[in-house]
């Protein structure tokens, strides 16, 4: 195999540059592959990994260029690269199905790879993502990155965590942060994390393109989403034909870290309901349940599911 | 073999003998730099550059001092033999593919200065339960955050509209920097039982 290069940790070879990644599971069951957010690292899908196994899945979890294990390339990162590098990974996995999953930056990229390669795969699911920078999320965008730039990782660790996890989630944490801070501190680098963020320099909307996904696609969206709020999901659901929205309760943008036993369960059934036939996406919107295995909920009819306030829909 | 320094001594303190060692290496490339800027700051036309340029000497120069001051220092035999050979690794290399000497020389000393800032993470070394007040400790976090900012303006040169004619020389000897300071890190640490990426 030449593009295993590792010893005790398997690599992939995209140019001149090492993926490291992790495949668990029957290799003849279909396959979930899972892309990191931004300042994330393939040992957060841990909890994933072990519940989609024992439904029956294979579980591919890898560092994106510029993330823990894999190469930080100096300079300029490139978001084709990534997708490069995805697309390595899903052929390594063979003919069973494959579902694709990401969050943020993960799911952006995970965008792009159903946009080229649509075919490759049985569905798409899409957590915190944005096809497109909003006003809001190109200044916030900056804002974190001057940020990293002024006060390095721990800051923007600390304007992330707030952001991005609930109180019920933090409350608990508070004596312990600085613990939990710790290993995403250890395993980014400022320069490597500033150069992700940099890729979006070059980047394009891929709004244009949505229409042309033809596989079903889960939206996953958290009530409270500071960062990419419901509207930015929105744009995906109207755009993706076969797709629906899921709004996870009382969560934010990070609930993959803070509700992984009700995400786990999300992203099993949508795979399970695709393979079955049972699957509508119908640009539904929908409301997950509170606890994992119960059933969704349609948004209330009538309802416009981008308000806060319970205000009625205006037709357009 | 630990990711981190240590064990700590009784009074809690990174042992002297690995203060001195890791001491000396970050003594050794921050001089360079300072010595290398310094012939920069003097030679240099752009006039918009002398701000920066100047600030970089002056907090070089601070890291430099800040550990003469701040380690301390034990025997330590090997360093006659280690110190000439990381001496050797600072010196400029102009870049290949850049016809102007000078231009070739500036980026060569940028492309040390990131991988410098880049890959040497003083504070990374220090345990979890690590001494928070100890002087030598103090210093490798005040190093390791003042490199993510001194780096920002290798950053800014090194990807400047400048250097696009030149994008592949320029990455090219970023990358050569960065594997040569990682590998010279890395051995440093190793010799003292430190080995990175394990354990963490």
């Amino acid at each position: 195999m030449p593009d295993l290069v590792g010893c005790f940790m398997p690599f992939l070879a995209v140019g001149s540059y090492r993926i490291r990644y992790e495949l668990d599971g029957p290799e003849a069951g279909p396959a979930y592959v899972l892309v990191n957010g931004l300042t994330q690292y393939a040992e957060l899908w841990g909890g994933y990994r072990d519940a989609l196994m024992a439904r029956g899945f294979r579980v591919a979890t890898f560092d994106l260029l510029g993330q823990g294990a894999s190469d930080k390339p100096a300079l300029f990162i490139s978001q084709d690269d990534q997708v490069a590098a995805l697309a390595l990974l899903i052929d390594r996995l063979g003919d069973a199905p494959v579902f694709l999953g990401g969050i943020s930056f993960g799911g952006l990229i995970a965008l792009r790879y159903a946009i080229d390669h649509g075919d490759r795969i049985a569905g798409l699911a899409l957590m915190s993502t944005f096809a497109e920078l909003s006003p809001q999320l190109l200044l916030l965008g900056n804002a974190l990155r001057t940020g990293l730039i002024l006060g390095g990782t721990g800051y923007l660790q600390d304007l992330l965590l707030p952001m991005n996890l609930s109180d019920a989630w933090l409350g608990p944490q508070l004596g312990n942060l600085e613990a939990i801070k710790r290993q995403g501190w250890l395993t980014n680098d400022v320069y490597a994390l500033q150069n992700l963020m940099e890729s979006f320099l070059e980047f394009k909307p891929l709004t244009p393109q949505l229409h042309s996904i033809g596989v079903p696609t889960i939206i996953l969206n958290g009530e409270f989403d500071f960062l990419t709020p419901r509207a930015v999901h929105d744009t995906l659901r109207l755009q993706i034909p076969d797709s629906a929205l899921v709004i996870i309760p009382r969560a934010f943008h990070a609930f993959t870290l803070e509700k992984p036993a009700l995400t786990a369960h999300l992203l099993s059934g949508f795979a399970e309901d695709v393979l079955s036939g049972k699957w509508k996406g119908d640009r539904s919107v929908w409301i997950a349940p509170e606890n994992p295995g119960d059933p969704l909920i349609p948004f209330p009819r009538g309802h416009d599911h981008l308000r806060a306030i319970p205000a009625h829909e205006v037709s357009p | 073999m630990s990711a981190f320094l240590g064990p700590l001594d009784a009074t809690g303190r990174v042992p002297p003998q690995q203060q001195t060692r890791v001491a000396t290496f970050l003594l050794s490339c921050h001089a360079a730099m300072v010595r290398q800027l310094a012939i920069a700051l003097a030679l240099q036309t752009k006039a918009a550059w002398h701000t920066e340029l100047n600030s970089q000497l002056y907090r070089e120069s601070e890291i430099v001092s800040l550990l003469l001051r701040a380690t301390s220092w034990a025997p330590d035999p090997e360093l006659l033999f280690l110190l000439p050979s990381w001496e050797t690794a600072w010196l400029p290399r102009p870049t290949e593919g850049v016809a102007d000497r000078a231009q070739a020389f500036i980026i060569d000393m940028a492309a040390l200065g990131h991988a410098l800032h880049a890959v040497i993470r003083p504070a990374a070394l220090l345990p979890e339960s690590g001494p928070l007040l100890d002087p030598f400790a103090l210093a490798l976090r005040k190093i390791e955050f003042e490199s993510n900012r001194l780096i920002q303006a290798q950053i800014l040169f090194l990807k400047s509209a400048d250097l696009l004619p030149f994008r592949s020389a320029v990455n090219a000897a970023v990358e050569s920097r960065h594997a040569q300071v990682r590998k010279l890190w890395d051995d440093m640490l190793s010799g003292i039982g430190v080995e990175r990426g394990i354990d963490r």
